[in-house]
């Protein structure tokens, strides 16, 4: 840490010459709570592209209404933030309104970010101030019309967005406060996990219970114990959030992003809360269906494919190998509403997230190849509706859309 | 007293050092690397073998064929067992690895220098295996023209082909232009065998004909489930590459 804060201060030290800040003695603690606050907030997530400079811009992010390629946020006058104000960063976070009255899309997760704090937004802020300038001009608008007329995004606002600061719940303890600040604010979950309106808001009656996004179905979180995280202990959320496999899955996809870069480098404390706070909520059915027969003619043919093709690693009883191979059996992402992550996984198959206590990254390979469409739907709505599972069947034409 | 030094290379030795030097480090991308961190990964990779389907000869003549579907029949004849080397489509397998890079030895070392080696160290001339069918068809069907009245090796009754087959694994015949019969014979064999064992998706084994006669249950990997239930046979049908027939939809 000693390192970090020496190089911290340097850095301050470096740029406060050519930033004319106002310097206070304490700005290097400052700089550090805002770092925390960007690994929080995983603003590399949309904003660092692979391999690029950190915060110079990122790889454009795919939504229902057309492509947003995430602007650089690096200190840079031409191309960056360096023009803004710490006023115009604390609108944009908590309004959506950039700086010059620029509106913001709502894929920058404002909506969440204005429950962050006037202090954490600051500490982000003096943070930022300190990341490299890098020049890459960006042109984040690639929206067809009419979606393109920035001007729009007011009427949206009006429509879907509640700003306004977290409020804690004084009935609740400050673990659940600390993780509901957390998980609705800065860490912006429901960003993914929340399923979104037609005009692409947050669905805030239904959060945490699931969204499609990129290709992915980002699962339930809530407490849930069908679909959810209800099955899990607080232990076992916290050991998933912090290395990415705990026993019972293994985080790949958008998930593993998150992991890599935000949540496996909180604080200990941070990631209990969130657990503790996603274990207090509610949300979607608790109670299984039916599961489809095993005299099925689909579930016959998915069992003699998931026994050809599957259970070597996943196991005949669907168990997998805990810290190699996601159990299937009781897995809530296996039984989520929609099998578009199941899909993916099939066709294109996946990597484990590799962090520095999960390092073996074991892959599932691509069965695309293999299995028809027909195939890939048996052999899912049979792992959906064994060992316990119970989900809708997959149908044909699902996966057709998916390759 | 005689003073030793390196002994000075030739100019002629300097130049082409160099210039091997050269070409070894130019002919080709380096192909190493190292990786760290995470293993290398990439979304739908796979190198699957492609499923060989029947229809056409894309090496054999329709000659060549008929001779080798009459030798796969005789090495592998049909029985209460099994169906025969030719229904099983050895040489449909056969034929599409003539054609790929076994025919040509193209993974092999096949430079020189060309000695006579010893049995155990198998085939040490230069001819690809697509060279080696096309002259010993050729050589086989001219034999039993000569001695057979004028009849290829398909026309012959079974009995008189397997006479012949036993003659050329025994060494008692000499074939024409050279043709070794008995590394010939080996040849033969040795693929119609791997055409009738090897997965069906190659073009051979038929249905997995092979498989259900041994009782092998193919392309699996995970006998977990049975590997304490001593003395029992192994319930699942064989499975292909490509996989069964109960994987069928409809």
């Amino acid at each position: 840490m000693s390192r970090i804060v020496f190089s911290l201060t340097l850095a301050a030290t470096a740029f406060s010459a050519g930033l004319a800040l106002a310097q206070a003695p304490d700005q290097a603690d400052e700089i550090i709570r805002g770092r925390y606050q960007a690994i929080l907030g995983d603003c590399s997530a949309c904003h660092t592209a692979p391999g690029a400079k950190p915060l110079s811009g990122g790889l454009p992010l795919e939504t229902p209404f057309g492509q947003i390629i995430p602007p650089n946020i690096t200190p840079d006058k031409a191309t960056g933030i360096g023009n803004w104000t710490e006023a115009d960063f604390r609108s944009a976070l908590k309004k959506g309104i950039g700086h010059g009255g620029k509106r913001l899309y709502p894929a920058m997760p404002y909506p969440a970010y204005t429950r962050m704090t006037d202090r954490d937004i600051g500490n982000l802020w003096s943070y930022l101030r300190t990341v490299d300038p890098v020049f890459n001009p960006v042109e984040s608008n690639q929206l067809p019309f009419p979606f393109n007329i920035r001007l729009s995004m007011m009427g949206w606002n009006m429509l879907n967005f509640t700003p306004g600061e977290f409020q804690p719940d004084p009935s609740k303890s400050a673990e659940w406060n600390r993780g509901a600040y957390i998980v609705q604010g800065p860490g912006h979950c429901g960003t993914c996990h929340s399923p979104k309106t037609a005009l692409g808001a947050d669905e805030t009656s239904e959060a945490l219970q699931g969204g499609s996004l990129q290709g992915w179905y980002a699962p339930n979180i809530t407490g849930n114990s069908y679909i959810g995280i209800g099955s899990w202990s607080e232990d076992q959320i916290v050991r998933y959030l912090k290395t990415g496999t705990n026993g019972h899955t293994i985080a790949s996809g958008p998930m593993a992003e998150a992991i890599q870069a935000s949540t496996s480098l909180m604080t200990d404390e941070d990631v209990h809360a969130i657990a503790t706070y996603l274990k207090s909520t509610e949300g979607g059915s608790t109670q299984k269906p039916q599961p489809i027969p095993a005299s099925d003619a689909r579930m016959k043919v998915g069992a003699a494919i998931y026994h050809d093709t599957c259970s070597a690693c996943h196991g005949g009883d669907g168990k997998g190998a805990s810290q190699l191979f996601p159990a299937l059996a009781g897995s809530s992402i296996v039984q989520q509403p929609s099998a578009e992550t199941l899909t993916r996984l099939v066709l294109q198959g996946s990597q484990a997230v590799h962090t520095p206590a999960a390092k073996t990254t074991p892959a599932m390979p691509s069965l695309g190849w293999k299995l028809s469409d027909e195939q890939v739907a048996a052999v899912l709505t049979y792992v959906r509706n064994s060992w316990g599972n119970a989900a809708p069947s997959v149908g044909a034409s699902d996966i057709g859309a998916q390759r | 007293m005689e003073t030793h030094c390196l002994k000075r290379p030739t100019r002629r030795q300097f130049l082409s050092s160099v210039a091997f030097t050269i070409l070894a480090g130019g002919a080709a991308p380096v192909m190493a690397r190292s990786i760290s961190g995470r293993l290398p990964w990439e979304a739908r990779s796979a190198d699957p073998p492609v499923q060989v389907k029947p229809g056409g000869w894309l090496f054999f003549t329709l000659e060549e064929a008929q001779t080798m579907e009459a030798v796969a029949d005789r090495l592998v004849p049909a029985d209460d067992l099994s169906l025969g080397g030719k229904d099983a489509g050895c040489v449909l397998y056969l034929d599409r690895q003539l054609v790929g890079s076994y025919g040509t030895s193209s993974r092999l070392y096949t430079k020189g220098p060309f000695m006579p080696g010893l049995p155990t160290q198998g085939y040490q001339a230069s001819d690809t295996p697509a060279q080696r069918y096309r002259a010993g068809i050729a050589a086989l069907n001219a034999f039993t023209r000569e001695t057979k009245g004028g009849k290829r090796f398909a026309e012959l009754a079974p009995a008189d082909q397997d006479a012949v087959l036993k003659d050329l694994e025994a060494g008692k015949i000499t074939l024409p232009n050279k043709v070794d019969a008995k590394s010939f014979f080996n040849l033969m064999l040795a693929n119609v065998m791997e055409g009738f064992f090897a997965d069906p998706i190659y073009g051979g084994n038929k249905d997995m004909a092979s498989w259900k006669m041994l009782g092998f249950p193919g392309a699996r990997y995970d006998y977990r489930d049975h590997v304490s239930k001593h003395n029992q046979p192994y319930p699942l049908p064989p499975v292909s590459i490509a996989g069964s027939t109960e994987w069928m939809t409809r």
